[in-house]
C-alpha cells in the first residue's frame, strides 16, 4: 500500500495531478488493446497513416483476439469479391446468438410445464424479450444462409484446394454445427410448431437398421419427446454445440490466418498459393483498412437486423406443444424442406405418372432391395452428402483454381444446387408438371378450411377485427350480405373463402383432386363470452359414395388476442 | 457487365466505411431505445400481456367444448343431473356491480374463483356433493388420472372465469347448498314391456349410445341428449324454424320418426360440442332397423319427459 501509493504521490507531486491521471489511463488503455495508445486508436479511426516502427502491428503479436487475425491482407481480397466478408458475417452471428441467447437463457426453464409459459412470459412480462427472441430468432435462420453462401463461395473461388484441405473440413463442421444449433433451437419453445417439427425430424433416426430405436431414445430420452427430449435438446443447444462450435471456429479462424486469404483466382500460376507471399507495394494493413471495413459490416448487419426484429419480423409462437394432436400439413424448418422432399419422391424419375413401364414408383424399387425410401433418403444419403463435403479437397483431382479449368467441378455444383432447390420446393403446388410431388393436401374441402383456419399459424379468419365479426350466419356467396362499410374485412374474408372453394372446383391439386361440383357451405359468426366469438366455416357436399357430407372447422376469437 | 464487375469490386472508402458504420451504431442503439420505450413507457408489454390471456382464452374454449360442455352445457348453464351452472352469478360472482361468488361462501373455500375452478378441474370431485348429480366430477389433469395437461387446465379456468364479465342469471342449474339434496332420488317410472323392447334397441341394434346421453343409460357427446325429447319435440313442432326447414311432424310421435328415419329434415342448433351439423346422425335408420323395432324405440322415447 505504502509503495505503490507513494510511486502515485511522487508523480503526481511531479508532473501534476492532470498528467498523472492522463498518463495513468492510457497506461491502462495501451495495456487493454495490447500496445496501442489511445493516439493512436484515434489515429486508426481517422485513416492517419502510421508512426515508424508501426504500432499496429503489436496487438497481433501481444494480444489474443488480434493474434487470430492477419497483420495484413493482400489487397486483391479486400474488395467485396472474393470473400463478400460472408466468413466474418458468419463468425458476427455466432457472436450475436451467443448474447442474445445468453438473455433468453435467464428467463427460461428446459420443463414441459415451464418452458411454453416462459416463453409468454418472455413475451409480455420481460422488457426486450420479444425483441431479443425475434433477434436470436432471425439471427438465426440469417446465420444459415450466411454460413450457407460462405461455403458456396468457398468452393466457388476454388478456396478449399491445397493448402486450405482442412481448414474447409472444419468449416463443414461449422456448417454441422450450425444446423444442428438451429434444429436444437426450434424445439425449445414447446409449441406445436416446435413439437411436430422436432419430432418429424428426429423420427428419421427411427428408419436407421439396428440402432435406429437406440439413437432416437439417446436423442429423445424416451419414445416420444418429453421432459427428457428437451432437457436434452436444451443442452445440445447452450452446451454441446456451441462448444463444438467454439473449438473448430478456433480452428477454422487460426487456419485462415496460417494460409491466409486466398487471392482470386486468376491472379496465381496453377497449384501455386501465394497469398502469404505478399509484396510491400500491396499489402493493406489489418489496422485501419480491415479493421474499420470489418465494423462497418458488424455495425451495418446488426442494425438492418435489429431494424427487421424491431418492425416487420415476429418470431412465431404457436399455441401449446400437444403430442396428441398433429397439426395438418407439419414441415421441417425450411433449411430441411430438401430431406422431406427426398423422402417423398413418388416416382425414380421425375415425369409424375407417364412412362409407367419403366418409371415405377420408388418404395416398389427400393423394396427389391429390403430398403424403405425413409431408410435409404433419410439414413443412408445424408451421412453420404456429408462425408463427400467433407471429402471435396482430398478427392478433387484438379490442381488448378481457375474458373475455365472447372467446368465440370462447377456444372457439378450448379446441378446440385438446382437439385437441392427443387426437392425443397417439392411439397409446394406450383403446378409446373413434376413439382408438387410431395404435396400432402388432403379433402379439398378440408384444405379450404385449412387455408383459412389452419391448424397452427396464421390464420386470416383470427386476424379479422373482432368489432367486424357481426353475429349470424352468411351463405358462402360472391356478394355475401355483409355491410362493406361496417365489416370490410369479414366481407374480404367471406368471399375469398367462397373464390378459393370455387377455385378448388376447377382446378386440380397436384393429387388431382377437385372439390365437388355442388360444394356449398356457409360462415356462422356466435357470441360466446361478451369478448369471445367464434367462427364456424361449414361446407356441405356429396362425396364419392354420393352421400351428403358436411365439414365444419372453427375458430375461437377472442377481442384482445391482436393476430393482425 | 460493367455494373456487375463495379459491384464485385466495390470497397467502401474509408470515409464511407466511418459513416456508414456510424450510421449503423446510432441505428442499433436507437432501435434498442425505442423497443424499450414502448415495451416500459407505451406499455407494448401490457397489450402483448392482453393478446396472450386473450389467446389462451381460446385456447382454454376449445378444451371447455371439447371436454365440458357435454356436462356442463354449451353456456355453462349446467344440465338437469349432469351438472351445475359454472357461468352464473351464483357460482362466478360477477365484475359490475362487484358481486362476491355465493358458491364459495356456501362452501367454504378461502382461495379465488379461479383457484376452485382450477382445482375442482384438475383433481375432479372425489365424493359426489350431492345425490342429485348423477357422476362424481371426474378428475381432468393427467396428474390425477385425467386427459388434459396442466396448460389446459389453466386455460379451461381461464374460460371459464371469463363468463364473469356478463354471468347468467336465467336458465342456470344452480348446485344444492352443502348438505341439501342427499336424500334418496325418486324413482324412475318402470316402462311397459314395448318402451323396454325400445330401449334395448336404443342401446343394442340402433347405436344410439355412441351419439346420444340418457342419464343413467348413455354418455354419448355427438347428438343433442335424449333426457326430455318428448317435452322437446313437444315444443319443436310448434317452431317457426321447425316449419320453415320442412319439418311436417305435428305431434311427438312423428317428430321422433322423422329425426330418426329422415334426420336432415330438420338440424337442430345445439349439439354437446357446438353446433349440430347434418349428415352426423346415421342416415339409413329406417333400413337396418326392422318396423317394430322403430315403434318400440319411439315409444321408449316418448317415456323421456
Ligand atoms: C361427466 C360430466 C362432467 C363433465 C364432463 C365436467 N363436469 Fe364439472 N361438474 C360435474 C358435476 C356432476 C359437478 C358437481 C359435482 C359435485 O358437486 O359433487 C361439477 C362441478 C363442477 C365445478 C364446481 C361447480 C360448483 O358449483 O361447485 C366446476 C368449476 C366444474 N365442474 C368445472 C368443469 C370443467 C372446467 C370441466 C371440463 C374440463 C368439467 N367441469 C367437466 C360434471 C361434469
Ligand atoms: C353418429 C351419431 C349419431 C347416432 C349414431 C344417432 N344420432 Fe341422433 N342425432 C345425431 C346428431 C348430430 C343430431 C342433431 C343433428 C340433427 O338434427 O340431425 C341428432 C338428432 C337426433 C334427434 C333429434 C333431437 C332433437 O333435439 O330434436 C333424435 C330424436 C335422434 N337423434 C334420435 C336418435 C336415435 C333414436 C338414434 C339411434 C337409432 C340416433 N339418434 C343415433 C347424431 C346421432
Ligand atoms: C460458423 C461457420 C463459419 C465461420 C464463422 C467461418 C469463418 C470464416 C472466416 C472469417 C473466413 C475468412 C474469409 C472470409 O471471410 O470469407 C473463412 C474462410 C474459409 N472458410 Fe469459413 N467459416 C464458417 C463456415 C465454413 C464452411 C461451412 C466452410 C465450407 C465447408 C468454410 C470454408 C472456408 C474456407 C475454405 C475458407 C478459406 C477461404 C479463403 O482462404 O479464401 N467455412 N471462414
Amino acid at each position: 500500500m505504502a509503495i505503490i501509493g507513494q510511486k502515485l504521490v511522487n508523480q503526481i507531486r511531479e508532473t501534476g495531478l492532470k498528467a498523472t491521471v492522463a498518463q495513468r489511463t492510457d497506461d491502462a488503455f495501451t495495456r487493454f488493446t495490447a500496445g496501442l495508445t489511445w493516439d493512436d486508436v484515434r489515429g486508426i479511426l481517422r485513416g492517419d497513416p502510421p508512426a515508424k516502427p508501426n504500432p499496429r502491428v503489436k496487438p497481433h503479436t501481444e494480444g489474443f483476439w488480434f493474434h487470430i487475425r492477419p497483420t495484413f491482407y493482400h489487397e486483391a481480397v479486400t474488395t467485396l469479391y472474393p470473400t463478400f466478408r460472408l466468413g466474418y458475417l458468419s463468425a458476427l452471428f455466432f457472436l450475436i446468438e451467443t448474447i442474445t441467447g445468453m438473455f433468453l437463457m435467464i428467463f427460461y426453464t428446459p420443463s414441459p410445464e415451464r418452458a411454453f409459459a416462459n416463453m409468454i412470459d418472455i413475451l409480455t412480462n420481460v422488457p426486450f424479450g420479444s425483441f431479443m427472441r425475434d433477434l436470436h430468432r432471425l439471427g438465426a435462420e440469417v446465420m444459415v444462409v450466411v454460413v450457407t453462401l460462405h461455403m458456396w463461395r468457398t468452393f466457388i473461388t476454388a478456396s478449399y484446394k491445397k493448402p486450405r484441405q482442412f481448414t474447409w473440413f472444419t468449416g463443414v463442421v461449422l456448417l454441422i454445427v450450425t444446423m444442428f444449433l438451429s434444429f436444437s433451437g426450434y424445439l425449445l419453445p414447446w409449441d406445436q410448431l416446435a413439437f411436430w417439427a422436432v419430432t418429424i425430424g428426429t423420427s428419421m433416426a427411427d428408419a436407421a437398421p439396428l440402432v435406429g430405436r437406440e439413437v432416437n431414445l439417446l436423442l429423445r430420452g424416451a419414445p416420444d419427446i418429453g421432459a427428457g427430449g428437451l432437457l436434452r435438446f436444451y443442452l445440445f443447444h447452450v452446451l454441446l454445440f456451441p462448444a463444438i462450435g467454439l473449438v473448430f471456429l478456433g480452428v477454422h479462424y487460426y487456419k485462415v490466418v496460417r494460409w491466409g486469404l486466398s487471392l482470386p483466382p486468376e491472379m496465381e500460376a496453377i497449384g501455386e498459393d501465394t497469398a502469404r507471399k505478399v509484396d510491400q507495394t500491396k499489402r493493406v494493413m489489418f489496422m485501419p483498412d480491415i479493421l474499420t471495413n470489418e465494423i462497418m459490416y458488424a455495425a451495418v448487419a446488426t442494425a438492418i437486423l435489429a431494424v427487421a426484429s424491431a418492425t416487420f419480423y415476429n418470431a412465431p409462437l404457436e399455441t401449446h406443444s400437444n403430442p396428441q394432436v398433429t397439426p395438418l400439413h407439419t414441415v421441417a424448418p425450411w433449411y430441411f424442406y430438401w430431406l422431406q422432399g427426398l423422402i417423398k419422391i413418388p416416382h425414380i424419375l421425375p415425369l409424375g405418372e407417364s412412362l409407367s413401364f419403366i418409371n415405377k414408383p420408388v418404395d416398389e424399387v427400393f423394396a427389391l432391395v429390403g430398403l424403405t425410401p425413409k431408410m435409404l433418403w433419410g439414413i443412408i444419403v445424408p451421412p453420404i452428402i456429408i462425408v463427400l463435403l467433407f471429402a471435396i479437397p482430398y478427392i478433387d483431382p484438379n490442381p488448378s483454381r481457375r474458373y475455365k479449368d472447372r467446368k465440370v467441378a462447377l456444372s457439378l455444383a450448379v446441378i446440385f444446387e438446382l437439385l437441392i432447390l427443387y426437392l425443397s420446393l417439392g411439397g409446394i403446388a406450383t403446378g409446373v408438371p413434376g413439382t408438387g410431388f410431395g404435396y400432402v393436401g388432403g379433402n379439398p374441402v378440408v384444405e379450404v378450411a385449412q387455408e383459412f383456419i389452419p391448424d397452427e399459424g396464421e390464420s386470416e379468419v383470427k386476424a379479422i377485427p373482432f368489432d367486424q365479426l357481426i353475429v349470424g350466419k352468411y351463405p358462402l356467396a360472391n356478394d355475401p350480405a355483409i355491410d362493406d362499410h361496417k365489416a370490410p374485412k369479414f366481407r374480404e374474408i367471406v368471399r375469398a373463402i367462397y373464390a378459393d372453394m370455387e377455385h378448388r372446383k376447377h382446378v386440380a391439386d397436384p393429387l388431382g383432386k377437385k372439390m365437388p361440383e355442388e360444394a356449398e357451405g356457409d360462415v356462422t359468426v356466435r357470441l360466446l363470452q361478451e369478448d369471445l366469438k367464434e367462427f364456424v366455416i361449414t361446407i356441405r357436399y356429396i362425396d364419392e359414395n354420393q352421400a351428403p357430407q358436411t365439414f365444419s372447422k372453427n375458430a375461437y376469437i377472442h377481442k384482445n388476442s391482436d393476430y393482425h | 457487365m460493367n455494373l456487375f464487375y463495379k459491384i464485385i469490386t466495390f470497397k467502401p472508402s474509408f470515409g464511407l466505411r466511418i459513416v456508414s458504420g456510424l450510421v449503423g451504431i446510432v441505428l442499433c442503439l436507437a432501435t434498442c431505445g425505442i423497443v424499450g420505450l414502448t415495451d416500459m413507457v407505451a406499455a407494448q408489454l401490457k397489450t402483448n400481456d392482453d393478446a396472450f390471456e386473450g389467446r389462451l382464452i381460446e385456447a382454454g374454449a376449445r378444451v371447455y367444448f371439447e371436454q365440458c360442455a357435454r356436462c356442463h352445457g354449451l353456456q355453462g348453464k349446467g344440465n338437469d343431473g349432469a351438472a351445475p351452472a359454472i357461468s352464473s352469478v351464483a357460482f362466478l360472482g360477477a365484475k359490475t356491480p362487484p358481486t362476491p361468488s355465493q358458491r364459495l361462501k356456501d362452501i367454504g373455500w378461502s382461495g379465488s374463483i379461479e383457484s376452485y375452478i382450477e382445482a375442482v378441474t384438475a383433481s375432479g370431485i372425489p365424493i359426489k356433493s350431492s345425490q342429485v348429480w348423477e357422476q362424481n366430477h371426474p378428475p381432468f389433469a393427467q396428474r390425477f388420472g385425467g386427459p388434459l395437461r396442466d396448460d389446459q387446465i389453466k386455460n379451461v379456468t381461464k374460460f371459464v372465469a371469463n363468463w364473469k364479465q356478463k354471468p347468467y342469471t336465467d336458465g342456470v342449474i344452480e348446485a344444492p347448498k352443502p348438505g341439501a339434496g342427499s336424500g334418496p332420488q325418486p324413482t324412475p317410472i318402470p316402462l311397459g314391456p314395448k318402451e323396454n323392447a325400445g330401449l334395448e334397441v336404443f342401446k343394442g341394434a340402433g347405436g344410439c349410445t355412441a351419439c346420444h346421453a340418457i342419464r343413467g343409460i348413455a354418455t354419448g357427446a355427438v347428438g343433442p341428449t335424449m333426457n326430455k325429447i318428448a317435452a322437446t319435440a313437444e315444443k319443436r313442432v310448434t317452431q317457426a324454424d321447425y316449419k320453415a326447414a320442412g319439418g311436417k311432424a305435428t305431434d311427438v310421435a312423428s317428430y321422433l320418426r322423422e329425426s330418426i328415419v329422415s334426420p336432415n329434415t330438420y338440424i337442430v342448433p345445439d349439439c354437446p360440442q357446438g353446433a349440430c351439423a347434418s349428415g352426423v346422425m346415421t342416415q339409413n335408420l329406417q333400413q337396418t332397423l326392422k318396423p317394430e323395432e322403430l315403434e318400440n324405440l319411439i315409444a321408449y322415447l316418448m317415456t323421456l319427459r
